[in-house]
């Protein structure tokens, strides 16, 4: 720890600290535009000089680490000529369209020069013209006459991310912020620059012209899209989301967001929303659709009894609300067959739950099926961040598909999804054979043939027992895995953490409102639907056809049902079986609890009205609660946060009973030439987003170079005909290399209708007609 | 007696004097009163030499208002049809000419010197909703009659 003065007052900060870092910890502000905590010193604005005694010249704060008696004045004569200066130059070729700018009254270069800047400049040359509003790409805009070349966003997209799409082209005045080639920057985090950029020159192209700080309001919320639960505020004006922008907390989250996030907030106001309601292909009044509703469920309990009604909880719901739909299922509708719709098969028991902060530590990073970058992004950045402090950090990919990438590289170990359980199952009995349970484990899966060698596996088995920290991120594809993990969670005496990425995302909420979010359950549901057992299905965000792996279960369920009510915020692809379909409100609309994936309760804020017919689920089941004559949903007896907890769930009960062997994979079809896999995509999350079109593509489905070039698929991807059991469909494909050959990569639980018609998939061939796009 | 004699005669003369004095009553709406060129009437808004509009939607204006009187709503001009001499405009420019007290802070906020108050001060109708005047309304100020 070192001791240093400043301004006056005492302060100790470990060594290596920066001089304006220093300063903010006793509240002293030094002006910085370069300087980002996260990306490091630069020393390129020049802006936060500060003189230090015994030193001849004023020195920059940033780039300045702090010394043992150090006295540093932040004030005074000196150190006031020295910005002013520095604001003269920098704001020597800026075009001074404060007014025309949407960083108007929440830019650092307004603030600062109305703080320390000169009253006027003294350069009377004309200024040099540079581009304004050039595209980055289709959501970012750049305004080169107003940067200050800073470099933040190069250095982002650079050193953080990965990705060098941004650069700075030309010399001195001439500089400017650029993309690679003038190409369009294609990043999933390009959004972010927005954030970064201390003054007006990155501007997001959706909120270009909306808003001005003194007419919007900000709610601080989560995004919805993905089970990380970004923290992030919500700019409304007018009842209407019009940005989404990173929420920074402190010592724990930069407030990165991806582009999903960033520009995915429309979907609320998207043209397919639904704000009807809908009763037998009809549109109706919402007290006819509540009242049709509370009769059909009152005729199925008289005529069937108490359990005839099913409930299955989906979409983007608070826990609050997957309370109150528990209790109405179980007080009212006198049922208790409640479930959470999933897409995956695996479960993650809280006890085994990691937090964010064992990617910040881990030394050993597991990717078990899923590729974080597509599927969890800002985990990825989160990742890139360890990487960067910590350059040794083993990545591991298991998985049918190479999952690490150029940005995160590391090992991957090719095994279907079926057999990543065996994998690790025989990787821990290779490497530690007297290990409890683990020869329980392996017990029926001895002799499976894996693609992988023993020495490969047995070198799996050591790193996972060797590392110091261990994370694993797990994409509950292969339900196994839930016995493996909790074995090799047994074996281990150094940290271990899971993290599970798979939807829906508030999966943990639903499961603090007490519904078990296990897939057994709603299997179980659905064949008690089936078997005529329940006999009315409502589905609160729950879309089966889209989302259940068992597609003939959600069918014959969905037909054999009495009733089938609906409440969603887009069509489902359950739509032709469904009898009420009834519009709710949905993220931003209400304000509720979200459980993200490390286990953390965070309050997303409503900010906005409902459109059209849209009402809460609150009001449903207290208008239900009505005519059922039973005072129902008005009182909040529940709330999800516990002071002993914090804002985690409990990590406790972890009462694990004996190990159990893992089940022995069904053999697969050698006659089938294609293998189709699955994987998580938040573009294709099935949430529609006008903003995002120009990112979006046709071509969702994606196979390997190689067959891309055999099915003369082009750069950017094309169609392909797909011939399966059931006829031939035409879908979008495009050439990924972490493909492998013979294999179709479709996203999970996308909006595509043809993505559910893939069964017994014979062979694609390229398309005699193109049709086109 | 006397004493009040004098008081009506004194009464009456005043009022005969002031029979020949010249009349402050304005018969109004016949005839009206000179007003300062700097009294702060209803809101207009100021175009360019070359018809384009003045206002560029920043919102300053907005937000100085004491009264909350002002909504602005800008958006960027399509290509080729620039509505202001930038790139961006006001799309919806409405003053509540109720909430207004006339204070002046939005002409002196204005960076393009859009926002004008002119000397008509004949506000009145019969609606709340008419009072609010929007931009149309603005860009074509009334003249007194």
């Amino acid at each position: 720890m070192i001791r240093l003065t400043i301004d006056g007052q005492e302060v100790t900060v470990p060594e290596g600290t920066m001089i304006v870092d220093a300063a903010a910890r006793l509240g002293v502000d030094v002006p910085v535009y370069c300087y980002h905590q996260a990306l490091g010193p630069l020393g390129a604005c020049r802006m936060c000089l500060v003189q230090v005694e015994k030193m001849p010249k004023l020195v920059t704060g940033c780039t300045t680490a702090v010394t043992e008696g150090m006295v540093v004045h932040t004030k005074g004569g000196a150190v006031e000529k020295g910005r002013k200066g520095v604001l003269e130059f920098l704001l020597i070729n800026h075009p001074l369209d404060c007014p025309v700018c949407d960083k108007g009254g929440e830019c650092y270069l307004q603030d600062y020069t109305f703080e320390y800047g000169p009253g006027r400049g003294r350069f009377q040359e004309p200024k040099i013209q540079k581009v304004k509003n050039g595209p980055i790409n289709d959501l970012v805009l750049i305004d080169q006459e107003r940067c200050v070349l800073c470099q933040r966003c190069v250095r982002f997209m650079g050193d953080y991310v990965g990705e060098e799409q941004l650069l700075l082209e030309g010399r001195g005045v001439e500089t400017v912020v650029t993309t690679v080639d003038h190409q369009p920057a294609t990043s999933q985090f390009t959004g972010n620059v927005i954030d970064l950029c201390p003054v007006g020159a990155l501007l997001s192209a959706p909120y270009y012209h909306k808003g001005r700080p003194w007419n919007i309001d900000r709610h601080s919320t989560v995004c919805p899209h993905c089970p990380v639960g970004c923290s992030s505020l919500a700019t409304t004006r007018e009842s209407h989301i019009i940005r989404l922008e990173g929420r920074p907390v402190p010592d724990r989250d930069w407030g990165w967001l991806c582009d999903r996030g960033r520009f995915g907030y429309d979907f609320g106001y998207h043209a397919d929303r639904i704000a009807d309601s809908w009763v037998k292909e009809r549109a109706t009044s919402a007290a006819q659709a509540t009242r049709d509703v509370a009769e059909w469920m009152q005729q199925t309990n008289a005529q069937y009894g108490p359990g005839s009604i099913g409930f299955v909880m989906g979409g983007q719901f608070t826990a609050e609300e997957a309370h109150l739909i528990k209790k109405f299922a179980h007080d009212v509708a006198q049922s208790d067959n409640v479930a959470v719709m999933r897409n995956v098969r695996g479960y993650l028991p809280a006890a085994l739950n990691g937090t964010f902060q064992d990617l910040t530590e881990a030394d050993t990073v597991v990717f078990v099926g899923v590729d974080p970058y597509e599927a969890v992004p800002v985990v990825h950045l989160k990742l890139r961040d360890r990487l960067r402090h910590f350059s040794q950090l083993k990545v591991l990919g298991v998985g049918p598909r190479r999952l690490t990438r150029d940005t995160m590289p590391g090992r991957d170990y090719l095994v279907a999804s079926q057999d990543e359980a065996v994998f690790f199952a025989r990787a821990l009995a290779a490497a530690a054979k007297d290990g409890p349970g683990v020869q329980t484990l392996v017990d029926s899966v001895r002799d499976y043939v894996l693609p992988v060698s023993d020495a490969d596996i047995e070198a799996f088995g050591q790193a996972l027992l060797d590392a110091e920290h261990l994370s694993l991120l797990w994409d509950g594809e292969n339900a196994a895995m839930a016995e493996v993990l909790a074995v090799l969670a047994g074996l281990r005496e150094k940290p271990t953490a899971v993290l599970p990425t798979f939807g829906p995302v508030n999966w943990r909420g639903y499961e603090q409102a007490g519904i078990d979010p296990r897939y057994d359950n709603v299997e179980e549901l659905l064949n008690k639907t089936r078997t005529g057992e329940i006999r009315m299905l409502v589905l609160w965000g729950a879309d089966l056809t889209r989302d259940l792996p068992d597609r003939q279960l959600a069918e014959q369920a969905l037909a054999k049902a009495d009733y089938v009510v609906s409440a969603q915020v887009v069509p489902p692809l359950d739509m032709p079986y469904i009898d009420a379909l009834l519009p709710v409100a949905t993220w931003g609309e209400v304000e509720g609890t979200y459980v993200n994936m490390e286990g953390r309760l965070s309050i997303g804020a409503a900010g906005v009205q409902p459109p059209g017919q849209a009402r809460p689920t609150r009001t449903y089941v207290a208008n239900w609660g009505r005519l059922f004559r039973q005072d129902f949903g008005l009182d909040d007896e529940w709330d999800p946060f516990d002071s002993a907890q914090g804002d985690l769930i409990s990590r406790a009960g972890n009462n694990h009973g004996p190990a159990q062997a893992v089940p022995r994979p069904g053999t697969r079809d050698a006659s089938q030439e294609w293998t189709i896999i699955e994987g998580d995509w938040v573009m294709e999350n099935g949430m529609p987003s006008e903003i995002l079109e120009p990112r979006e593509t046709e071509f969702v489905a994606r196979v390997s170079p190689e067959d891309a070039a055999r099915l003369g698929i082009g750069e950017h991807g094309g169609y392909v005909e797909a011939q399966t059991a059931g006829g031939t469909v035409m879908i979008g494909v495009q050439a990924d290399p972490a493909i492998v050959e013979r294999t179709l990569w479709i996203p999970r639980g996308s909006r595509h209708d043809w993505a559910q018609h893939l069964e017994g998939l014979v062979k694609l061939t390229r398309p005699e007609e193109v049709p086109s796009v | 007696m006397f004493e009040g004699i004098k008081a009506m005669a004194q009464g009456l003369g005043s009022t005969f004097h002031a029979l020949g004095q010249p009349r402050d009553t304005i018969e109004y709406p016949e005839k009206r009163r000179e007003y300062s060129p700097r009294f702060r009437g209803k809101h207009m808004l100021a175009k360019d030499g070359d018809g384009h509009e003045l206002c560029v939607g920043c919102g300053l204006c907005e937000a100085v208002c004491p009264a909350h009187a002002i909504r602005v709503v800008a958006a960027e001009a399509e290509d080729g049809k620039a509505v202001s001499w930038t790139n961006r405009y006001a799309v919806d420019y409405e003053v509540d000419m109720i909430r207004c007290i006339f204070c002046g802070m939005c002409e002196e906020a204005c960076p393009t010197n859009a926002v004008r108050l002119t000397p008509f001060n004949e506000l009145a109708a019969s609606d709340r909703l008419e009072m609010i005047a929007d931009k149309e309304e603005l860009l074509h100020p009334p003249v007194r009659k």
